[in-house]
């Protein structure tokens, strides 16, 4: 019996993952504990191993997004012995699946192979999207022709799927998703008894081929008249209709595919283009494309949105004369490294200054959550890291009680497995106050947005050689700019700006540092 | 030359053509041997029969179902003089819309009949013998049909009729023999059958309306055995004789009995053949083959410059049929490249119940050999149809047994020249008869099931 793999639960706010990466193939033999996979939250990434060893039946596409608990795919030990007898099923066109069949008996006694896909029917002319507000059937359960599935809404109205065949049902698209016209809903892995799918590998082939219908590339009227005036063959041009129908907008931004036309026009064209009008073909390319948003990306989006409307935020600035840090910087550097194995950076500076001046305002240090303030009495730091895969916000913890080498070597070990793609979820969780350093991409002035439920955030920013006076005299002094947002419904302006005022007096006498005064 | 385009002959095609040429660009004129446009479907056709048609149901509703829907009024008299009038009017009407236009695409109209002189030269001859030539670059031939004659038997127009004086009757019939239980032998006999007359139909297949679907043929015979007309399938009809008052109708049947028919009127309703008499299509080299204008897929003839469309080519006798092909000459000379759907022309039987049928019938598939299956719902089924009491029918849909492609739907039943729309636009789309959510309830049901 196949072992079935599911989707682990990861943490405890996580409520789904997206397949980032099938590192196996559908029909590969995998090893026990052998990474298949790479799963990503909204929060971090992980890696799938294998239960058991066996065949890879996929059941999920790379690319979707799964709840905690659904089937992700199936090992099939009995497989091992022979892998090569198992079909890559689900992409299995039936005429090339139904001789394998017989040797997954155990998996799918009665599969002829088909699989027939499902997608979103057009329900209404202004209607683009719909929404799978219930699934009527279990993913796995066996389903009949034309037997009610799933409820659908859209914003107009809500309506009944019926299975188009008998068989299997899998799931692709789970509850609340939302998918466009013709998105993919289900497949359904047709067994035996089905009329349509049964016998398409003696009928017509157009039926057999999963993902179009029979009526792919049939042209409306309209259509039809359009591509017989361009000179276009209806099977050169990709409908977007309903089952991949042309409608009147495919035929009329169809172009025609010269090179493979009679030769004779070719040579039309050749004669013609040194005579005729300079016609732009190449150069500027105007491409589009769409990718689907990650989980981290769209969380990244919800939030940053809620953050806007939820809370009361602005920022107050100020500028920092950094020579003191530099100059003990330069100073001592290199007996630090020596001493410490990391590197002196501003990182531990300011954040140094930070949990010394949040005790002096612990309401920059608080966090709203309901009716009431919750005030720390640590200081765990989130630091903003920029990684390829986007911002994320590890956690140093208690560092108020941290030296400058335990700050800096945990700032390295953070930014490493962030950019890894390593940081666990506890790693990014319970912050209270983030620091976001814009300044090592040369940002001068920003306003950073808070990181809920926090009360604040620090910008730092790039480091400038500015002319300022100092005592009546004009100097140049490294200056950078630093920003504190907050908000407002936890932090008073006195508090905020004395906070911000507090960190620059830290830093342009880091002996106070020591002293805490 | 004085024109880009001449239309030869008014009807449904002719006009269409001819509105189209000029919304086009090309200046048009219309030859019309008549004083009045619109062919026969507007003046001698489908327009009077349908008129007439829906006069004589009025009739029988009032005569026979008004009260059991609970209406009680006097028996009612038929006033057949007021029903032709009606019948003119009506006719009037729709023929000055055509005048109307052709003056407004400003297209010129010669009466009188329009013969070739040569390819680009066309005289016009009118009724009073005075003769006008005018000269084109393009012809596009649209002089449609005649009523066929038994070749033993012609139109006297007195007693053996066609249905050009059958919708002009003065008299009710006391007995009409109708020849022919194709499409016009039903629909103007189911009318003088409503309006009392005793009806006898014969034809010379095993079937009424034997081009459509077999069912419908074998449905229709049940509904026209209600309304009391009688039917003698297989029958080949061996004289009709006039004596003066009664006509005497012989038919032999396929056992070799000979049946004898005595009525006071015979409807000769064979078929209609293509028209060209006068045309002088031998001036321009054109020979006819089984009275059609031959042309090829783009509907032009062998002379270059010369069209053919309607009744007068290949395919079928269809006003509708016409128009698109009028349509599709007017854009195919404007460079377009338009398509007509021969397929998808769907061909209605205005009797009531009304038949109505689109795409292959069960016996063409049959005989393609093609894999196909079946779904039927009757009307005396559905609650709607109870309803109005029209529970007479049944809904036919034919389907490709492998993709559920539908190859033909066959309505036989209220108002099913109004469905079989839906029909048309299902095959042209190459919908699934379940992917109709909003199709008319009948025809999903039939499917359901």
């Amino acid at each position: 019996m196949a072992v079935q793999i599911k989707v682990p639960a990861v943490g405890e706010s996580i409520t789904e993952v997206t397949i980032a990466n099938w590192l196996k193939k559908d029909g590969d033999v995998v090893k026990m504990d052998e990474v298949i996979a790479e799963l990503e939250s909204d929060k971090a990434t992980f890696e799938l191993t294998a239960s058991s060893a066996g065949v890879l039946k996929i059941v999920k596409p790379q690319g979707t997004t799964v709840p905690i608990g659904e089937v992700l795919c199936e090992i099939d030990p009995n497989g091992a012995a022979a892998p090569g007898a198992t079909a890559p099923a689900p992409e299995a066109k039936a005429a090339a699946a139904a001789p394998a069949a017989k040797p997954v008996a155990p998996a799918a006694p009665k599969s002829t192979g088909a699989v027939k896909e499902m997608k979103v029917p057009t329900v209404g002319e202004s209607i683009t999207e719909v929404t799978i507000s219930t699934w009527l059937k279990k993913d796995g359960d066996s389903v009949k022709l034309d037997e009610i599935i799933a409820e659908v809404e859209s914003d107009k109205a809500t309506f009944e799927l019926p299975a188009e065949a008998n068989g299997i049902l899998r799931i692709v698209a789970k509850e609340k998703e939302t998918l466009p016209i013709g998105g993919l809903i289900c497949r359904i892995e047709v067994t035996d008894g089905a009329a349509p799918a049964a016998q398409a590998p003696t009928e017509a082939p157009a039926a057999a081929t999963g993902d179009k219908s029979y009526a792919a590339g049939h042209p409306s009227p309209a259509a039809a008249k359009i591509l017989d005036e361009k000179g276009i063959p209806a099977n050169q041009v990709a409908g977007s209709g309903v089952g991949g129908r042309i409608t009147r907008d495919d035929a009329q931004n169809a172009q025609a595919q010269s090179k493979p036309q009679a030769p004779a026009k070719a040579a039309d064209t050749k004669a013609q283009a040194p005579s005729g009008p300079p016609v732009i073909t190449s150069g500027g390319g105007r491409n589009k494309r769409s990718e689907k948003m990650s989980s981290l990306r769209k969380t990244i989006a919800k939030r940053l949105v809620a953050v806007k409307n939820e809370t009361a935020m602005l920022t107050t600035f100020n500028e920092v004369d950094m020579k003191p840090v530099m100059d003990m910087r330069s100073k001592y550097k290199d007996q630090f490294k020596e001493k410490y194995g990391v590197g002196l950076g501003f990182m531990s500076f300011f954040t140094k200054a930070v949990c010394q001046a949040l005790k002096d305002f612990p309401a920059v240090n608080a966090a709203l959550n309901g009716d009431e303030i919750i005030y720390h009495d640590y200081c765990d730091i989130s630091i903003a890291v920029s990684t390829p895969r986007g911002l994320v916000v590890p956690v140093i913890r208690n560092a108020e009680s941290l030296s400058f080498n335990q700050i800096e070597a945990e700032v390295v070990r953070l930014a490493t497995r962030g950019r890894d793609g390593k940081l666990s979820i506890e790693e990014m969780t319970g912050g209270t106050f983030s620091i976001t350093n814009g300044g090592v991409f040369g940002s001068m002035l920003s306003t950073p947005i808070i990181n809920p439920p926090q009360s604040a955030i620090l910008g730092m920013h790039n480091i400038v050689e500015r002319a300022v006076v100092k005592n009546g005299e004009v100097v140049v002094r490294p200056i950078m700019y630093v920003a504190l947002s907050y908000d407002h419904r936890v932090i008073d302006g006195r508090e905020s700006v004395s906070f911000l005022v507090r960190v620059k007096e830290l830093l342009e006498d880091p002996g106070r540092l020591i002293l805490g005064v | 030359m004085q024109y880009n385009v001449i239309v030869i002959g008014s009807g449904p095609g002719g006009y269409v053509a001819a509105i189209r040429c000029a919304q086009l660009g090309f200046k048009t004129a219309i030859v019309e041997k008549y004083n009045t446009l619109g062919g026969t479907c507007l003046n001698v056709g489908c327009i009077p029969s349908k008129a007439l048609l829906d006069s004589s149901e009025h009739f029988i509703n009032a005569k026979e179902h008004f009260k059991g829907h609970g209406i009680d009024i006097p028996e009612p008299k038929l006033n057949l003089g007021q029903m032709i009038k009606r019948k003119g009017e009506v006719v009037k009407a729709n023929v000055d819309g055509i005048a109307f236009l052709m003056k407004k695409n400003k297209i010129d109209v010669h009466t009188g009949v329009g013969s070739f002189v040569d390819k680009n030269t066309i005289k016009v001859t009118a009724a009073d013998g005075k003769e006008t030539t005018i000269t084109t670059e393009k012809v596009i031939i649209a002089t449609g049909s005649k009523p066929t004659p038994l070749p033993f038997a012609p139109f006297d127009k007195k007693r053996i009729i066609s249905s050009t004086e059958a919708l002009e009757l003065k008299e009710l019939p006391k007995h009409l023999i109708v020849i022919g239980g194709g499409v016009i032998g039903m629909e103007l006999g189911s009318v003088f059958a409503r309006i009392g007359s005793k009806v006898t139909v014969v034809e010379f297949l095993d079937s009424l309306i034997p081009t459509m679907d077999g069912t419908m043929g074998k449905e229709l015979l049940k509904v026209a055995k209600k309304l009391g007309i009688e039917s003698h399938l297989g029958h080949k009809v061996t004289s009709v004789e006039n004596k003066g008052e009664e006509v005497i109708v012989k038919a032999e049947g396929k056992d070799g009995k000979t049946i004898e028919l005595k009525g006071d009127y015979c409807l000769v309703a064979i078929g209609r053949r293509p028209y060209t008499d006068g045309l002088g299509l031998d001036k321009i080299g054109i020979e006819t083959v089984k009275g059609q204008v031959p042309v090829d897929d783009h509907l032009k003839t062998k002379v270059d410059n010369v069209y053919a469309i309607g009744d007068v080519v290949r395919g079928a006798m269809l006003a509708h049929k016409a128009e698109e092909e009028g349509v599709y000459v007017a854009e195919t000379m404007a460079g377009q490249k338009p398509h007509v759907h021969y397929l998808l022309i769907p061909g209605v039987v205005y009797t009531w119940p009304e038949v109505a049928s689109v795409g292959y019938t069960e016996e063409q598939l049959k005989s393609q050999g093609k894999a196909y299956k079946v779904g039927n719902f009757p009307y005396k089924a559905l609650g709607r149809a109870r309803a109005s009491g029209d529970t007479d029918g049944l809904v036919k849909i034919l389907a490709d047994k492998a993709t559920d492609e539908i190859l033909g739907v066959h309505i036989i039943g209220a108002r099913a020249a109004d469905m079989i729309a839906a029909g048309v636009t299902a095959m042209e789309f190459l919908h699934r008869p379940k992917m109709y959510r909003e199709c008319r309830m009948r025809i999903r049901r039939t499917w359901k099931r």
